[in-house]
């Protein structure tokens, strides 16, 4: 298993296209995703439901895992959507 | 006899038909239901999820074709939510348990729901979209048809305790007569709808609403904010005028070349669309309101600013005015201190409190204003509400001015935009040429100027009747803060209900309006309205109007006239 911590940058946060993509992305993957606030238990980073429930904000620090086969690659495919500018995805 | 049941008139129209009852929400309860076993409860529930996804995409497709793109995607979000592994987690241990599908899912929707009704704004709207997948799954489970709301018999008028966007998304604007509901608001997602979709509508109606028996005559009186059960000849007449109007997407003149310009108002972005597709020039006026009702805090300049631009980039050859913050004890809002007052519309509402208690919010406000006047190619306009006196008036310019020297300090980028004032109180029609020698522009809101000139609450049946914008009074009101503004070149439009009257266009043309702002079903009408009037008898029309001396008369004046 694998974690990183990154800062949200797309302005909406975990909201509404961007919360989309980070769901769509880690969907795609094998391994397990979960993404966790900084004070808070991890969810399934698959569960559109339970990241929106997060309601993490642009510039909120969020932790990242993914287990599995792919882990490595999943890894990079979701941190990815969380620091890239709304504008340049 | 007839009986009137007041609500929340969403769509300036009107419709006559047989009501008919949509009760989706009538089925045992859940967890009443017995349990075969876990294997067979599964297998229930994920036939029940692949006709559902069926039935979603089949109304995605539909709503993009009849109310837009942008409302269709709401249904990109039920498919979403659909297979969501929180709620499929969720329904698998509830089965597990020993539970029904049922079960299952009206638990498993059940605590997203409560999770997302604790959240705020936008987010808090996303738990009607999960009541809306669960009573979907339920209906299904349970092998119940729903009523085909799509062909429902031509002139039926829809009740319900409450319509999902699925439901309304489905009405035929040709064969429904109108709908009325229970619950709900102007900014509900059935209102909004409902205007896209040109469908007479009256939400919020409350229990009495469950007194109308099914085939009873029901009129939706949308202009007037009622659901008339068993309407006299004069309602039936009154509500059955057609809506089969040429719309216009090109600003108009009048028969002799002067143009008029017909804008729309707005409460929210999501009904920018519904403004274009009816052909409007513009926003004449965008209630900021909407943007600050319904969240636990106000929405930061960033946000509003993105807002504001969205209505500038929709009319990117024309004006946007947008008015300030009009809130008021009649507009609890739960971060502002806002009391209750004895009699909020003489009470500290509009720019008294802008300048007062909430000038932080006003000076967030103006910030994200002057920050959206630098952006598209649109014109902004600002104009300030509730304005009594040339202090007011001063006080508001000040701050302005302060807004954009804190922006010029920042080296954030950002213009002036033009800036007005809402002729509401006589106060300021008394003192209107003081007024328009300050600014670029008046808007008249006829709503509140009639009840103030009038001193009339349209509230009160047994006052209603002085509540018109028709008197004399409120005509010589009118003239008399056209002339100031013209006096001084500044332009004068009026946004309140009478703009969107195509019966009064001629008059209003006659009394030298130079814009007129309406709810955006109406504007075909008013253009074609315009096209029809000239100058020259719409003057003497007016002339003749300003020098009635009863409503009765200023009637007669103007049937004659046509």
């Amino acid at each position: 298993m694998i974690e990183r911590t990154v800062t949200i940058v797309p302005e909406d946060g975990l909201h509404a296209r961007p919360a989309s993509k980070f769901v769509e992305a880690a969907n795609e993957y094998d391994s397990e995703i979960t993404v966790a606030p900084a004070d808070g238990d991890p969810v399934n980073a698959a569960s559109m439901l339970a990241v929106t429930g997060l309601g993490a904000k642009s510039g909120d620090d969020v932790a990242l895992t993914a287990d599995g086969p792919d882990e490595e690659e999943a890894m990079e495919a979701v941190a990815t959507v969380l620091t890239t500018p709304e504008s340049e995805s | 006899m007839s009986e009137t049941l007041p609500g929340v008139g969403v769509t300036p129209l009107s419709g006559l038909g047989t009501a008919r009852w949509y009760r989706p929400d009538e089925r045992p309860d859940p967890e009443s239901i017995e349990a075969a076993a876990p294997d067979t409860e599964r297998e229930r529930f994920s036939d029940a999820q692949a006709q559902a996804r069926e039935e979603i995409e089949t109304e995605r497709e539909h709503t993009a074709e009849r109310v837009g793109e942008e409302e269709a995607a709401v249904f990109d979000a039920h498919l979403q939510f659909l297979d969501d592994p929180q709620i499929t987690d969720g329904v698998d241990e509830a089965i597990e348990d020993g539970a029904a599908a049922e079960a299952g899912v009206a638990r498993a929707y059940g605590s997203a729901i409560e999770q997302f009704e604790g959240m705020e704004g936008m987010m808090a709207e996303r738990a009607d979209d999960m009541r809306d997948i669960r009573d979907r799954l339920l209906r299904i489970l349970s092998g119940g048809e729903r009523m085909d709301l799509e062909t429902l018999p031509e002139g039926t008028v829809l009740l319900a305790e409450r319509l999902t966007p699925s439901d309304t998304a489905q009405l035929d604007p040709e064969r429904v007569a109108g709908f009325a509901t229970a619950t709900g608001g102007r900014t509900s997602h059935a209102a909004i709808f409902a205007r896209s979709l040109g469908i007479p509508a009256v939400v919020g109606v409350g229990e009495d609403l469950l007194e109308i028996e099914d085939e009873a005559d029901v009129a939706i009186d949308a202009t007037n904010d009622a659901v008339i059960i068993d309407p006299d000849e004069e309602t039936r007449e009154r509500v059955t005028t057609s809506r089969d109007v040429e719309v216009r997407s090109e600003p108009v003149e009048t028969a002799d070349g002067v143009e008029i310009e017909v804008a729309a108002n707005l409460g929210t972005t999501a009904e920018l669309d519904g403004a274009v597709d009816q052909g409007a020039d513009g926003i004449g006026l965008y209630r900021t309101e909407f943007l600050f009702l319904d969240r636990q805090q106000p929405p930061d300049e960033d946000e509003q600013f993105e807002s504001y631009v969205d209505a500038l980039e929709a009319f990117p050859d024309g004006r946007v005015v947008v008015r300030t913050l009009d809130i008021g004890g009649d507009k609890p809002i739960p971060y502002l201190d806002a009391e209750a007052e004895e009699n909020p519309f003489l009470g500290n509402r509009g720019i008294r409190r802008s300048l007062d208690e909430d000038s932080d919010l006003f000076e967030s406000q103006l910030r994200a204003l002057l920050r959206t006047a630098a952006e598209g190619d649109g014109r902004l306009s600002v104009m300030f509400p509730l304005v009594s006196t040339t202090e007011e008036l001063d006080a508001a310019l000040d701050a302005v001015d302060a807004a954009a020297e804190s922006l010029d300090e920042e080296g954030i980028e950002y213009e002036r935009p033009e800036l007005g004032v809402m002729i509401e109180t006589p106060a300021a029609v008394m003192m209107a040429d003081e007024l328009a020698s300050r600014v670029d522009f008046f808007s008249i809101g006829t709503n509140d100027l009639s009840q103030y000139v009038m001193a009339a609450s349209r509230e009160n049946d047994a006052v209603s009747h002085l509540h018109d914008p028709l008197h004399p009074a409120v005509l010589r009101a009118i003239r008399r803060s056209v002339d100031a503004a013209h006096d001084n070149d500044a332009w004068i439009g009026m946004c309140g209900e009478m703009a969107g009257d195509p019966s009064v266009t001629k008059l209003l043309v006659g009394l030298g309006l130079d814009e007129l702002s309406m709810s955006a079903v109406t504007i075909p009408e008013v253009k074609a309205a315009i096209t029809e009037t000239d100058t020259e008898s719409a003057g003497e029309l007016a002339k003749r109007a300003l020098g009635a001396s009863t409503k009765s008369e200023v009637r007669e004046t103007i049937t004659d006239s046509q």
